[in-house]
């Protein structure tokens, strides 16, 4: 590859080629300076004195942090933290930044837009709004008049309405409202079910005052959702008060480099070594067996059998982490318990055997009894406030009525939605004929609820997003409408090439309108783009787990008005559900938004003015989660309700719902479980393989956790590696590239390596290599084809945390859309009839000619896009994408 | 009067008053997530390619050593600044709590300063045709904000104080941790003064502030390539 080499002094000369003549000097703010003219695009400093704080929610990722956003002149300038948020205590990361990014974009979309040519030409032509939901309306009113409303489809990259959509998709009849769970957290949110129950999908370790933490494979200090949460925590607690963080990953994860230990971990093995620490906590004794024995459903007997065979030796032999370091770690994590706790997250779920991987690690904190306690393994409310477990005493909080009841489920009989179900191929038909009795009222077809993977939907509908296109293409359904809002499925779903193959396909999607900010890969395929108004331009619902224990409430609201014609999804849907009628307007008889969101926080008690003013409520009095499980129920909870003798369960008896537990004679809450206590046995992994034809031996099958190797890893060869994707720091997932600030710092995706695997396999820093994929051997989707699936090329770079047998790149970069700067190219790209590239609000003086790392510009480019070379490859029964398990070959270029 | 918001106690009223204005920087809890650069980049509109800091992305050097080591680099704020010495227009000040800035209206390119600088920490804005570097935000804590890149910090690794007050808490911190500036053997006498640094991060990273084609990061990537085909 051929590079300019710079010369230091051009280096240093920056932003050059604008003149900055016919420009008055603006006003000075720091005192003695006085300012050069400043070139098209930029405004200057910000004058705080003047400037508007408000405060409102984060968009930059998933974690959804309360910041004050600076409004000068009507645009939003500047993010800083907002201190009275009690989970990021005033913290934010550089993804904040990125909002005025995205908002303020030279190509961000601002104009509804038809197309004229063909289907993915890129031919378009501006509409008014009226004329756009009129067509879209058009389109979909037959649906629903036809009694066919689930050929609507709606699906979502990135919704936090909090049930907004679901407004929407109800009040038109469709059970198809997807989402992208799978590919991101349904393996891990699994097995936290299966031992907590569905309100505790998510976890809240009390970092702050935990002593030990055994880290899986997360990564809170770059892309975890909550991670700035737990990183400032983490942080604190480890240089402050001693904490030690041990780490496994398969790389240099910037948590693997901050952590007080860390061990590069063959993937797929970090439940050999949560077994192994099982194994020496019960050798040592260092169990509590108080704890275990009074909330763990499993005998303890029946674990010490069952780990009997998982030594630190044999561990070793299979995670290549050493068998002193093993055991050393098990006795210092279990000796300091109840102040300690695991973590873990994609890195050890995201594989064939990573539900069980996460039950046993899930049990290391049963074992040595943390759960519930100060700097342990705690659980903290997470959805809503609608006096779900957790959230007793909390006002209630809940989305403005009327609101449209769920769809029918789809099955034979009364009450099910037999037309929809009689559609469905045969063999389908059969086998939820064949479903126990407690899943008939959860199946709503095969998208939202595809039958082959169950425990995707039998806490509630996680939907196996990377199947969606594969569906649509083996007509499991019918589609005639397709609405895709703020997804990036063409880009960076696993086999991206199928998404965007379906998506252009007439036949089989006869209409897609996408719900955008920016020309995304998603926006270039539809027939109607619809422009988005951005998180600083309207209003959202917040509520989220607190790492410190009590639950808040916050408000994303708009900073400023939206530019241009965009329009929030909550103004979008409402207008189309007034056009397409028929009953539908009715639960949209709202014109004002912000009176609709006032009556959502009506019952918090402080007052509506004020709840604005700080972003933020929280009941400071309240105390902390600490052992919810404890908590004696109240009289009023103990009215109507019976005991099994045997079991002690306490069961509401008109819904027939668990609401506690008898311990020593007292009525307590225990975990959410239908068994009151922690589900380390259930039998829903049986139930669910059975339902599906998965053998009983398979890992998956397994009631409680076992190991076992991920099946295309048994006797891998020499020259084959395990290709792992990751995330960065600055980039969230497909929809950062574009942010200018953030691409600078990372535009590219190198394979990082081994430097003894570069070596063996004749490579140099920089060189370019073929990376072969291969599909994956266990009972998933297109399993043990032979031959690649997909490959790519791109360069190597060599680093000494990576694994020896990983070959690890990052996958935020090498779009083919989204403009200029994710395109790292110096000249626009997206659609002239739907932005205002040069009007004063977008002028920007970097974009697109100062994007110094274009191949224009003897750069290295923007990366290389590798996601059409990743398989689609669900786990059984939960459909989690297993991103981690590919196998591939390596071939220098 | 109801008391005010953390955002609302902005203004000439809350401004501090310092002598050595300064900054600790905590590699212990850096975790390299380039808030403070970008922040920094948004805040004061900072042309692509120029940079006023920079998060170093070093790998550590022994052959046991897997990890990456993090380190925020910065104007050092230097009480000998070689910056403000070297230029002939007079252009570099010292302000009146010592912080060290550029005054556009007198700065006439010669780059004597860029030279100067032992940190890499001056670029050239060609849009205004000025050297450019950190001046510790004075727009901003002028209100009595802290620098931008304090503020968006989420560990706790930058702090903003006075090294000349004893008393400062951050002053109390720098002194118990015994930190000390970047490239000590410089002699400049900084005023950003470091936590866990050592020796081979000054050397790994001594291109400083700006991109080199001798950077060694793992981010910014376009540079170490350079070193690839060397």
């Amino acid at each position: 590859m051929e590079r300019k080499t710079l010369t230091r002094r051009d280096l240093f000369r920056v932003g050059g080629g604008i003149a900055a003549s016919g420009m008055l000097p603006l006003p000075s703010f720091a005192e003695g300076i006085s300012a050069k003219p400043l070139a098209p695009g930029r405004l200057g400093r910000i004058d705080y004195s003047k400037a508007k704080a408000v405060p409102t929610i984060c968009f930059g990722c998933t974690t959804h942090c309360g910041v004050v956003g600076w409004v000068e002149n009507g645009r939003v300038r500047r993010i800083d933290g907002n201190p009275l948020d009690p989970n990021s205590k005033g913290n934010i990361c550089s993804k904040a930044q990125g909002m005025i990014s995205y908002t303020y974009y030279p190509e961000r979309l601002l104009y509804p837009l038809r197309r004229v040519g063909k289907r993915g030409e890129g031919k378009w032509k501006r509409v008014p709004w009226d004329e756009a939901l009129g067509e879209i309306a058009e389109k979909m009113r037959p649906l629903r008049e036809a009694g066919t409303p689930e050929e609507f489809v709606f699906h979502y990259g990135r919704d936090k309405t909090k049930g907004y959509t679901k407004r929407f998709t109800n009040a038109f009849g469709t059970p198809n409202r997807l989402n992208r769970r799978s590919i991101c957290s349904s393996n891990r949110r699994a097995p936290l079910m299966s031992f907590y129950g569905r309100e505790f999908e998510w976890e809240s370790q009390d970092f702050e005052n935990t002593q030990y933490i055994v880290n899986f494979g997360g990564n809170p200090m770059e892309a975890y959702q909550g991670g700035l949460y737990m990183m400032h925590r983490i942080q604190h607690a480890r240089v402050d008060k001693g904490a030690r963080m041990v780490t496994f990953e398969v790389r240099p994860s910037a948590t693997a480099s901050v952590s007080d230990e860390y061990y590069p971990i063959m993937p797929g093995t970090d439940g050999a070594v949560a077994f192994a620490m099982i194994h020496v906590i019960l050798k040592e004794g260092l169990e509590n067996a108080e704890f275990w024995n009074r909330w763990a459903n499993y005998p303890l007997d029946d674990l010490r059998g069952d780990v009997a065979e998982y030594t630190p030796e044999w561990a070793e032999e299979k995670s290549g982490v050493p068998a002193d370091d093993i055991r050393r770690i098990a006795i210092e994590f279990a000796k300091a318990a109840p102040a300690c706790c695991t973590m873990s997250n994609r890195g050890s779920a995201k594989h064939y055997n990573g539900v069980q991987s996460d039950r046993a690690i899930r049990t290391l904190d049963v074992l040595v009894g943390n759960v519930g306690k100060p700097g342990g393994f705690c659980l903290s409310s997470l959805r809503g406030w609608a006096g779900r477990y957790g959230q007793e005493g909390l006002p209630k909080l809940s989305q403005p009525g009327p609101k449209a009841s769920d769809p029918m489920p789809w099955g034979l009989g009364e009450g099910f939605n037999e037309d929809a179900f009689r559609k469905l191929p045969e063999e389908v038909q059969e086998r939820v004929n064949a479903f126990p009795e407690f899943w008939r009222k959860k199946y709503f077809g095969e998208l939202a609820t595809p039958s082959e993977y169950p425990l995707a939907w039998h806490w509630y509908q996680m939907r196996v997003g990377q199947l969606v296109y594969p569906y649509i293409k083996e007509s499991r359904q019918k589609v005639s409408v397709y609405m895709s809002f703020t997804l990036g499925a063409s880009y960076g779903y696993p086999e991206a090439n199928l998404a965007r193959e379906v998506l252009a396909d007439e036949e089989l999607i006869p209409f897609h309108v996408a719900v955008d900010i920016s020309y995304s890969e998603q926006a270039a395929l539809a027939d109607i783009i619809l422009p988005e108004a951005t998180s600083l331009e309207r209003w959202d619902h917040h509520s989220t787990n607190n790492y410190g224990l009590v639950p808040y409430t916050g408000v994303r609201q708009p900073l400023v008005k939206p530019l241009g014609q965009s329009r929030s999804i909550q103004d979008i849907l409402r207008d189309l559900a007034r056009r397409i009628g028929g009953g539908m307007e009715e639960y949209f008889a709202f014109d004002d938004m912000e009176g609709f969101y006032r009556e959502w926080y009506q019952n918090l008690p402080i007052s509506w003015e004020d709840f604005k003013q700080r972003g933020i409520w929280m009941d400071e009095t309240r105390e902390k989660d600490y052992e919810l499980y404890e908590r004696p129920l109240t009289e009023a909870e103990l009215a109507d309700t019976s005991v099994d003798s045997e079991t002690g369960i306490i069961t509401q008896k008109e819904s027939g719902k668990a609401v506690g537990i008898v311990k020593d004679g007292k009525s307590i809450r225990g975990f959410d479980t239908p068994s009151r206590t922690i589900g380390v046995y259930d039998e829903i992994w049986p139930i669910a393989a059975k339902a599906v034809g998965l053998p009983l031996d398979d890992v998956n099958a397994s009631p409680v956790a076992v190991y076992d190797t991920v099946p295309e890893h048994r006797d891998l060869p020499e020259d084959r590696y395990i290709f792992t994707t990751f995330k960065w720091n600055v980039h969230t997932q497909g929809r950062s590239a574009h942010w200018k600030y953030h691409s600078e710092i990372v535009h590219t995706n190198p394979v990082f390596m081994h430097p003894d695997t570069g070596a063996k396999l004749g490579l140099k820093e920089g060189d370019t290599i073929k990376l072969t994929v291969f599909r994956p051997k266990g009972h998933t989707y297109r399993s043990g084809e032979e031959g690649a699936m997909g490959a790519f090329e791109n360069h190597v770079r060599f680093l000494k945390g990576v694994h020896p047998r990983v070959m690890a790149c990052s996958h935020h970069v090498g779009h083919f859309e989204q403009g200029s700067v994710a395109k790292a190219e110096n000249r626009k790209s997206a659609p002239e009839q739907g932005i205002d590239s040069e009007s004063k609000a977008f002028k920007d003086a970097d974009i697109p000619d100062k994007l110094w790392w274009s191949r224009e510009k003897n750069g290295i480019g923007g990366g290389v896009h590798i996601n059409d070379a990743l398989p689609i490859n669900p786990c059984p029964l939960t459909g989690g994408q297993n991103w981690y398990d590919n196998v591939c070959s390596i071939e220098k270029v | 009067m109801p008391e005010l918001l953390p955002w609302e106690k902005v203004g000439s009223e809350f401004k501090k008053v310092r002598k050595r204005a300064g900054m600790l920087i905590d590699l212990r809890r850096c975790v390299g997530c380039h808030a403070c650069t970008v922040s920094c980049k948004t805040e004061n509109e900072v042309p692509l390619g120029g940079f006023r800091m920079r998060v170093r992305y070093l790998e550590r050097p022994g052959p046991e050593q897997s990890t990456i080591a993090f380190a925020p680099l910065i104007c050092m704020q230097c009480q000998d600044a070689p910056c403000l010495t070297a230029c002939p227009s007079k252009a570099i000040v010292r302000g009146e709590d010592g912080r060290v800035k550029v005054d556009e209206s007198k700065c006439d390119r010669e780059e004597e300063c860029i030279t100067a600088c032992p940190y890499g920490a001056i670029f050239i804005n060609e849009e205004k045709q000025v050297a450019e570097k950190c001046d510790l935000c004075e727009h901003r804590t002028d209100v009595g904000l802290d620098p931008a890149c304090v503020s968006s910090c989420p560990s706790e690794a930058l702090q903003f104080g006075d090294f000349d007050d004893p008393e400062d808490p951050v002053t109390k911190i720098a002194a118990d941790a015994g930190a000390l500036g970047w490239k000590e053997n410089e002699g400049t006498k900084p005023s950003v003064l470091y936590i866990g640094h050592e020796p081979w991060m000054e050397e790994k990273a001594n291109s400083g502030v700006q991109l080199s084609e001798a950077d060694m990061d793992v981010t910014y990537e376009q540079n170490n390539l350079e070193v690839g085909k060397r």
